[in-house]
């Protein structure tokens, strides 16, 4: 069990670190990437909390954050591609614009 | 002892990998000579001469080996490859640089691991099954080990540090993503009808005979699947008719463009390791792996896995030389064609012989 | 922790530190390559097996060859000269250490108030195997996972139309990014 806690010790960190990857960096497809670390990070819990309860309900779980992830990428992508093609850049500075 | 085996078996699989990947880049010199009426190597070791009595009697098989080119593609190549200058182009990073042929590689050898090379078979009381790990999803494991490899094609494209190799490499990219969602459907469909992801348990399962006549295998249950599977295999080796990431009368030489010596031979290795891995996924999953049809051999004798691992590698080598003479006889895609065979023919294709496959098999 | 799970983990920490650290994009991208493939590794110690391979081929497989095509497309250098100065970085690290020294010691302190015995019973049934999360999913989650596959389709409509284009001008062609989700 003392195992299992070091595990949710992991995830936090990872989790933490992805937040302040948001809050710091600044290029767009970097902060996306941030963003999908702390999604690993919850889904590292969800696996180490479906171990400890002895069900798969956090390992489905897991399957559907994927799904998510998957879906979220394509579209995150897209977005930033189209803020790519009127502003030239992808740092998230740089797209203060409210209309363009 | 079950260590010894172990260690055994990973000797066995890297061996059968590697001379696989070695006898195609033979049969690629000698075969494309033969298909553009050509000689082909011939020369090195075929006029060897020495007058040391100990090495008599061995100057005609080297002389033979000289002579059907052997020597100057297993030998000279590679020797050659170790002794030219290893160049890393200016701005681009040392590490990554060496890193790319090794994840182009590793991948590959890693999927043979789930591969089996004969039915079990049981010697001295100790019952032994050919494969390194038999872990849950085998199918599964392939398909991930084949989405990795891309990464070796996009680190050298970027670290090529010039346009040719950036476009090489994002051809390459998009084309393996394009064409791993087909051969995800077509794996997808025979899970459906074999009813497992074990690679063993899908070739144990097309031994027997459908209304017992026909055997059962892939090919027979799964036509459709297996035109789909060789043009996407064909596709996801970055060869053949689909090798517009090194197009070389537009790209140079595309993603490898900047690479030279040994690691330009790995990426060469890790080339034909794909092929003869793709070889091993058509005879296991199309072509009953061991199976001779109407022909039953006994369960569990060491002789029987032997034959059964000779017949295997007998088709395996088939298709390996299939697809050496399918990239030297078609002429290549335009780009726009390739992803339309991709995303317009394959993928609805593959996604309706899923669905006619669970279709059937419900019905069953 | 076995060593395994040790190690992997301190493979994710230190690959999770890369990638916010590194000033290139494509940097930060290998980084959580290997960052998502140790999770990879921590989930097949942890005996989600299914879950492992479908990080791979899913985000090693898919997300990340697509954040990396992206990056290579639109050919980014480093971030630009503006410095980020002392203060963020340091404030950042402050918040991070607050919240984690926050956070854990709730996490443990609830973990004792679970009695060991009760856990160890279910210990037995927790293999994600690829049979047992298919039961799961297509048994109690049939209805969730219907949904997802709607969730996944709008992604990929959603994707299409937003890079798509009136006129003709450089840049990707909109099937190849739009598609893969």
């Amino acid at each position: 069990m003392t195992s299992m806690v070091a595990y949710i010790g992991v995830s936090l960190v990872l989790f933490t670190l992805g937040a302040i990857g948001v809050c710091i960096r600044r290029n767009a497809i970097v902060v996306f990437m941030c963003i999908e670390m702390m999604l690993n990070a919850v889904n590292l819990a969800f696996v180490a909390f479906s171990k400890l309860q002895g069900n798969l309900d956090g390992q489905v779980a897991v399957f559907f954050v994927m799904v998510i992830a998957a879906a979220e990428s394509a579209v995150g992508l897209a977005i930033i591609i189209s803020v790519f093609r009127s502003i030239v850049s992808v740092e998230t500075t740089d797209a203060a614009q409210l209309k363009w | 002892m079950e260590l010894l085996i172990l260690i055994v078996k990973v000797v066995v699989v890297m061996n059968v990998a590697l001379m696989l990947a070695s006898t195609c880049t033979w049969l690629e010199r000698k075969g494309s000579a033969l298909i553009q009426d050509r000689v082909g190597a011939n020369r090195a070791g075929a006029f060897v001469e020495s007058k040391r009595w100990y090495l008599k009697p061995a100057l005609p098989l080297v002389r033979a080996m000289g002579w059907l080119g052997l020597i100057n593609t297993l030998l000279c190549d590679s020797l050659k490859g170790l002794w030219k200058e290893d160049f890393v182009p200016s701005g681009a990073s040392k590490f990554l640089h060496a890193l790319a042929p090794i994840i182009a590689v590793l991948p590959i050898m890693l999927a043979f691991a789930v591969l089996p090379l004969a039915p079990d078979f049981t010697v001295g009381g100790i019952t032994i099954h050919p494969r390194v790990a038999p872990i849950d999803g085998g199918l599964l494991f392939v398909l991930a080990m084949g989405s990795v490899a891309v990464y070796g094609v996009v680190i050298a494209g970027w670290t090529g540090n010039n346009k040719f190799s950036i476009l090489g490499a994002l051809r390459a990219a998009a084309q393996m993503i394009s064409y791993e969602l087909p051969m995800g459907l077509v794996f997808v469909a025979l899970i459906i009808v074999y009813g497992t992801l074990d690679v063993y348990e899908i070739v144990e399962g097309q031994q027997s005979l459908l209304w017992g006549v026909v055997p059962k295998w892939g090919i027979v249950m799964q036509p459709v699947g297996f035109v789909v599977l060789l043009l996407a295999g064909m596709a996801e080796t970055k060869r053949g008719p689909f090798d517009l990431p090194e197009a070389e009368s537009e790209l140079v030489a595309g993603y490898f463009t900047e690479y030279s010596g040994m690691k330009f031979l790995l990426f060469w290795l890790g080339e034909f390791a794909e092929i003869a891995l793709f070889a091993f996924l058509l005879a296991l999953l199309f072509f009953g792996g061991w199976d001779i049809p109407w022909v039953a051999l006994p369960k569990g004798a060491w002789w029987a896995a032997l034959v059964g691992h000779l017949v295997l590698m007998a088709k395996v080598l088939f298709f390996c030389l299939l697809q050496i003479v399918i990239r030297w006889t078609l002429p290549r895609f335009r780009y726009d064609q390739l992803m339309n065979l991709g995303w317009k023919m394959l993928l609805p294709v593959s996604i309706l012989n899923l669905i006619v496959t669970a279709v059937c098999k419900v019905a069953a | 922790m076995s060593f395994m799970g040790f190690l992997l983990s301190a493979m994710a920490l230190a690959a999770g530190v890369g990638v916010v650290w590194s000033r290139n994009p494509l940097y930060s991208a290998f980084c959580l390559i290997v960052n998502l493939l140790s999770m990879a590794g921590l989930y097949s110690v942890l005996d989600a097996h299914f879950l492992a391979v479908a990080q791979v081929v899913v985000y090693a497989g898919a997300i990340m060859v697509l954040v990396l095509f992206v990056l290579m497309l639109l050919n980014l250098k480093a971030e630009s000269g503006r410095k980020l100065g002392v203060v963020r970085p340091l404030a950042a690290f402050a918040i991070g250490s607050w919240i984690v020294a926050t956070a854990y010691p709730s996490v443990v302190d609830n973990f004792k108030k679970v009695s060991i015995h009760e856990l160890q019973e279910n210990l037995w049934r927790s293999e994600g195997t690829v049979r047992a999360i298919g039961e799961e999913l297509y048994g109690r989650y049939i209805v969730q996972f219907e949904l997802s596959s709607l969730v996944l389709l709008i992604g990929i409509v959603g994707a299409v139309m937003l890079s798509k284009r009136k006129q003709p001008a450089i840049g990707p062609r909109p099937g190849g990014l739009g598609g893969k989700a």
